[in-house]
């Protein structure tokens, strides 16, 4: 079926092709459309070559196809002559239709030139006798309409006259509006008239206002009026030029008072909020408080809802009115947080935060939760004034410096608790408080403060993210422990893997509305996941730094090439070890353990020896070679060897474990140390010297790390290039190496057994 | 000449040893390093051109002055052989990297550069173990042939005592200035070629305080070299051989003039990798990267694309940085820099070395092409062609 489609349709489209190439003058913009490809044999290409296509066919084809071509093409050229018949025809038809329609265009047109004019003629002569007819009956409208202001001149005298009358009666029926509006009608006659023949008559309307200016003050100032009632008054009296703006400032004044009213003490506010609470419990008994202030705010919007309609000018001053309210709130609330936190003992807060939901917390939301409500029921009566904004405004700079006060604290507090560490060496109990001072900070402080579900919250939960973000920032770059570094970065894990989740929830489970794309719980988890493993980073670089300064000063001082006869293990190990102790024991306050454990301390001992005894006979078997003046094929050797050992990562990614963090960092220092030793010339003594302190390296180093073999890897590389830079490398004898390191270790154990005996006296 | 016929098979041979090598890995390291790396580490494997050297290395140049061909020269370091200088040079077809000329060197090499102006003078830096020198070299001609394996020595640059550090070359053409750095001093040297002589323009001491460490002639001022010491940069001006400018910034092990924009300049120090700073507010850097896992050795401009910067590492790695931002740019398009930040400046990691990698060089004549020189001995010459900025 397909197949006897395909010529049909691609018969159909090469006429349409040929047609829209007679139609169209540029032939190239035809071509494209057809399919067939443009090679020499596509006879309706430009490029035809009939020759050519003549050439081929004669080539290529028996008599039979090309007969049958023949046929082909003669029916083709047929139906294209009968087409190209058939469009010509069509093409003379269109333009005979064409040249009769312009003659009749042309036959319409004449004559209308004439009528035209006759036109403008006869609307000439309408309008010349319409102006007559115009000026006969002048004279006569003129007289009608003096007779006219005389008359109205008449009628307004005889109000004037009747005028008090009028005032009086309106006085006794209180139609005070009704008064207001014939004498400020009457007013400008009397102005300019009133010396005259109206004297009486003005004396007594003017009288008469008096008493309803009165009338309408008092009706003003009495509470008990209605609204409208009052309302009106004031209108009539500004109409009557009285001068209502000192009445209005005298009634905001009032509102202002009562505004000192108002104001939320934070402490008070905790306890409405207790009572908010509690009141669910004892409905009836203690809800005063919170009643009160509810009350009074209701009032007080109440009170702004009447000035607005009686006095519809004076917005202004109420919109000043409500932000000086929400502003004193706001006000009181910074003076609380500054005195509360840092009044508060922090330890102190810490450890119960760890206990109870955080006071400071919970007080501050409540506090704005309170003047939310507020701000909503005046929100309600002065939409203009942009409270809401305004509050949300203010929340965001109370949160912020709440934030800021608590992370300082924080911050203040850990290091403190790090200092009293260092000088006290109390590991348990100090490592109690680090982890209490991690779990605080992570689940209490942030969880409290980022749960809260109002509107302001949901609102600002970015934007205080953002600004723990940069606290943390700010943090990092002060470089003021490394301990810190650390405890920072498992915060960030803590947030991104229990408390982000938290929120999200929350937010999901308050608001399946629209707000909640305010807040990407993907996108922060991210940003906290790399912030962690860059602190992480951070943590083992200044470590590694620590440890690189102790290395640089140690190959950069002596001169390795008159070294002296190594007579000890050099101290920069002490120091070295010392770094990696103070590493290992802040990693073990503060990160997990890893999931693996290799080997148990037990058999690790027993091991240890062994194979340190073993490396070090493997040792000399190789520095005996290298001294027997073949450097060059012990280099090619070692390059050789490498080729066949497995190459050891060095370099691997750091987990958040205790035991990758620690063998990173050795792995690190491990590296540093052979490229200090391949930046120098050693002679014998030196090299001998290198030896010592590796091989005393070894047994502890192999303690703390759990990948052994990249530090055998390691130290063996260091001892190479330290014999690669020595003119004479020949190692120390395994006996005397052993006897050194005998002395070290018993001269270590004395020191710890003395620092013992001081820490317990 | 038995030199040339001994390093042709040992060239070969170390060829064999490194494809040998190369096969050995991939068998055995490949179905552990599962991560992404594993890429990298096959494509730097396989675009790279390797040639090995005798001993252990550290200082490979760019023959700037070699206008046909794209040639580098390398030195060896080994305290107890015999060293040698190479010189290399990359086929017109970029496919293969030939030994041009091999020459014997007294003492072990700890820096070499090449004139900018005569493809067959360079300097070296040595060291015989107990003391260090440096002198100007110059490739005998012709070249190549078996009797011309030693060096001609044009000059003796003596006028230090402690540890040299480096010889600098004027970047501007013609200039026949030099400077030597050790330790303490600065040196300015007029170089006459023609008479092989070599005399001291100015001396002066930067301090007992200041540990010098290396150096870069500014391409943009031919009075103008930084130097490395070891708590900050130090900009001299050569007219009164005084330090006239520092950024404090400690242990900062390389610093490379950016030749394509004025007044940037990129550092690397072991701590904090790589920093780029604007000069004209020095305060802080404008741009910082992460560097190396471990050391960052020494940093390239390229002399062509301003944007690319190489890096060399303790860790076994040649990383090829792009660094995009302009200290201008940066200040104003904030949301722009955010989206910047997301892009990770590193284009590529090469890691097929078995060893710290110390020499770096650019191809001034084809800038596409590194030359990168592992402990080992080990030159690759690699193409950053797939990384090139669209213009």
């Amino acid at each position: 079926m397909a197949t006897e489609a395909a010529p049909m349709d691609e018969k159909a489209k090469r006429m349409r092709d040929l047609l829209s190439s007679f139609y169209t003058p540029d032939p190239s913009i035809s071509t494209p459309t057809s399919s067939i490809s443009t090679s020499f044999d596509n006879i309706n290409g430009p490029s035809f070559d009939a020759d050519q296509y003549m050439d081929l066919m004669i080539k290529k084809s028996n008599l039979d196809v090309l007969l049958q071509r023949h046929v082909q093409m003669a029916a083709e050229i047929k139906n294209l002559d009968t087409d190209l018949q058939m469009l010509v025809y069509e093409n003379y038809n269109k333009f005979i239709s064409a040249t009769d329609t312009i003659k009749r265009m042309k036959s319409n047109i004449f004559g209308m030139e004439g009528n035209m004019d006759q036109l403008l003629h006869k609307i000439m002569s309408v309008q010349s006798r319409s102006d007559g007819v115009n000026t006969s009956l002048f004279e006569k409208r003129e007289h009608i309409e003096k007779l006219h202001r005389t008359r109205n001149l008449l009628r307004k005298v005889q109000f004037i006259y009747d005028l008090p009358a009028r005032l009086q009666k309106c006085i006794k029926s209180e139609a005070y509006g009704d008064a207001v509006r014939f004498y400020t009608g009457a007013m400008p006659i009397l102005k300019v008239y009133g010396d005259t023949s109206f004297k009486d008559c003005r004396r007594a309307s003017e009288e008469a206002i008096e008493t309803i200016i009165k009338n309408l003050q008092t009706k003003l100032f009495s509470d008990s009026e209605s609204i409208q009632a009052r309302a009106e008054a004031a209108v009539l009296l500004k109409q009557l030029d009285v001068p209502v703006d000192s009445l209005k400032d005298k009634l905001l004044e009032k509102l202002e008072q009562s505004l000192d009213g108002l104001q939320i003490n934070p402490d008070e506010a905790s306890k409405l909020a207790e009572h908010n609470v509690s009141s669910k419990d004892e409905e009836s008994n203690n809800q005063g408080p919170a009643k009160i202030h509810e009350d009074a705010v209701r009032g007080f919007s109440e009170a702004m809802r009447a000035y607005r309609e009686i006095f519809p000018d004076s917005e202004e001053r109420l919109f000043k009115l409500a932000r000086a309210l929400t502003t004193t709130h706001f006000e009181n609330m910074e003076l609380y947080i500054r005195k509360r936190v840092s009044a508060a003992d922090f330890l102190g807060i810490f450890r119960e935060y760890s206990a109870f939901p955080p006071a400071d917390v919970l007080l501050l939301s409540n506090s704005l939760r309170i003047i939310w409500e507020d701000v909503v029921l005046m929100d309600e009566v002065l939409p203009e004034a942009a409270l809401s904004d305004l509050s949300a405004e203010a929340a965001q700079v109370t949160l912020k410096q709440f934030v800021a006060r608590t992370f300082s604290h924080l911050q203040q507090d850990i290091s403190d608790t790090l200092l009293k560490f260092d000088i006290n060496q109390k590991e348990v109990v100090d490592g109690e408080v680090l982890k209490v001072v991690l779990e605080a900070s992570g689940k209490a402080e942030f969880r409290q403060l980022l749960d809260e579900n109002t509107g302001i919250f949901v609102k600002m939960n970015d934007l205080l993210i953002g600004w723990i973000q940069k606290g943390f920032q700010d943090f990092f770059s002060e470089k003021i422990h490394a301990g810190l570094i650390l405890v920072l970065a498992q915060l960030s894990v803590v947030i991104e893997q229990k408390v982000i989740p938290r929120i999200a929830e929350e937010i999901t489970a308050s608001f399946s509305g629209g707000n909640s794309q305010a807040f990407i719980p993907g996108e922060l988890c991210r940003v906290f996941h790399a912030a962690s493993e860059k602190l992480l980073q951070h943590y083992i670089d200044t470590r590694t730094q620590k440890i690189s300064n102790v290395l640089r000063k140690r190959f950069k001082t002596p001169n390795w090439v008159k070294h002296k006869e190594p007579r000890e293990v050099h101290m920069y190990v002490d120091m070295l070890l010392q770094q990696l102790e103070e590493v290992g024991k802040e990693v073990k306050q503060i990160l997990p353990q890893g999931t693996f454990r290799k080997h148990k301390r037990s058999d690790s001992n027993g091991s240890n020896t062994t194979t340190s005894s073993r490396s070090t006979t493997l040792h000399s078997d190789k520095m005996a070679r290298s001294n027997s003046q073949r450097a060059r094929s012990q280099l090619f050797e070692t390059h050789l060897a490498k080729l066949f050992k497995q190459k050891v990562e060095i370099f691997t990614k750091v987990e958040f474990t205790q035991e990758s963090v620690v063998t990173t960092t050795v792995k690190l220092c491990l590296k540093s140390l052979q490229e200090y030793v391949r930046l120098q010339t050693f002679n014998r003594s030196g090299f001998q010297q290198i030896q010592l302190d590796i091989q005393f390296l070894k047994a502890p180093l192999k303690e703390t790390v759990e990948d052994e073999a990249a530090i055998d890897f390691l130290l063996d590389e260091v001892i190479v290039a330290a014999s690669e830079r020595c003119l004479d490398a020949t190692p120390l004898e395994p006996p005397i190496l052993d006897k050194l390191i005998q002395a070290k270790l018993a001269k270590s154990k004395e020191h710890n057994n003395n620092n013992k005996t001081t820490v317990s006296s | 000449g038995p030199k040339n016929l001994k390093s042709g098979p040992l060239r070969s041979s170390a060829r064999n040893q490194r494809s040998q090598r190369a096969a050995n890995r991939r068998e055995t390291f490949l179905p552990e390093s599962v991560n992404v790396g594993s890429e990298a580490t096959m494509q730097g494997g396989s675009s790279g051109i390797g040639y090995g050297l005798k001993y252990q290395a550290r200082c490979i140049s760019d023959v700037k002055a070699d206008t046909d061909h794209t040639s580098f020269l390398t030195g060896t370091l080994s305290l107890k052989e015999e060293n040698e200088v190479h010189l290399l040079r990359l086929s017109s077809g970029g496919s293969e990297l030939v030994c041009e000329g091999l020459f014997s060197h007294p003492n072990e090499i700890w820096d070499l550069a090449s004139c900018p102006f005569d493809q067959r003078i360079f300097s070296t830096v040595f060291s015989t173990g107990e003391s260090f020198g440096a002198a100007i070299w110059q490739i005998p001609e012709p070249y190549g042939q078996s009797n011309s394996s030693t060096l001609d020595c044009v000059a003796s640059l003596d006028a230090h005592v402690g540890k040299i550090n480096c010889v600098l070359w004027c970047p501007s053409g013609k200039s026949d200035k030099l400077i030597s750095m050790d330790e303490q001093n600065l040196v300015l040297w007029s170089l006459d070629s023609s008479k092989k002589s070599a005399e001291v323009v100015s001396k002066e001491s930067a301090g007992m305080r200041h540990s010098l460490s290396g150096g870069a002639w500014n391409p943009h001022d031919v009075n103008s070299v930084a130097a490395t010491s070891e708590s900050s940069i130090q900009f001299w001006d050569l007219r009164t051989m005084k330090n006239v400018n520092s950024i404090e910034r400690a242990h900062v092990r390389n610093v490379d003039y950016n030749t394509k924009r004025e007044h940037i300049l990129v550092t690397a120090d072991d701590e904090s990798g790589i920093h780029i700073w604007d000069l004209r507010k020095a305060k802080a850097p404008v741009q910082e990267l992460p560097g190396h896992t471990h050391w960052t050795w020494a940093v390239r401009c390229n002399p062509e694309y301003e944007e690319l910067i190489l890096s060399v590492g303790t860790d076994s790695a040649v990383n090829l940085w792009f660094a995009s931002a302009s200290s201008e740019k940066q200040a104003s398009e904030r949301s722009a820099e955010a989206s910047r930040q997301r892009v990770n400046p590193l284009l590529n990691s090469y890691t097929d070395y078995e060893d710290s990698v110390y020499g770096l060089a650019w191809s001034s004549r084809e800038p596409w092409f590194f030359a990168s020189l592992s402990y080992d001995g080990r030159v690759v010459i690699e193409s950053v062609k797939p990384f090139l900025p669209r213009r």
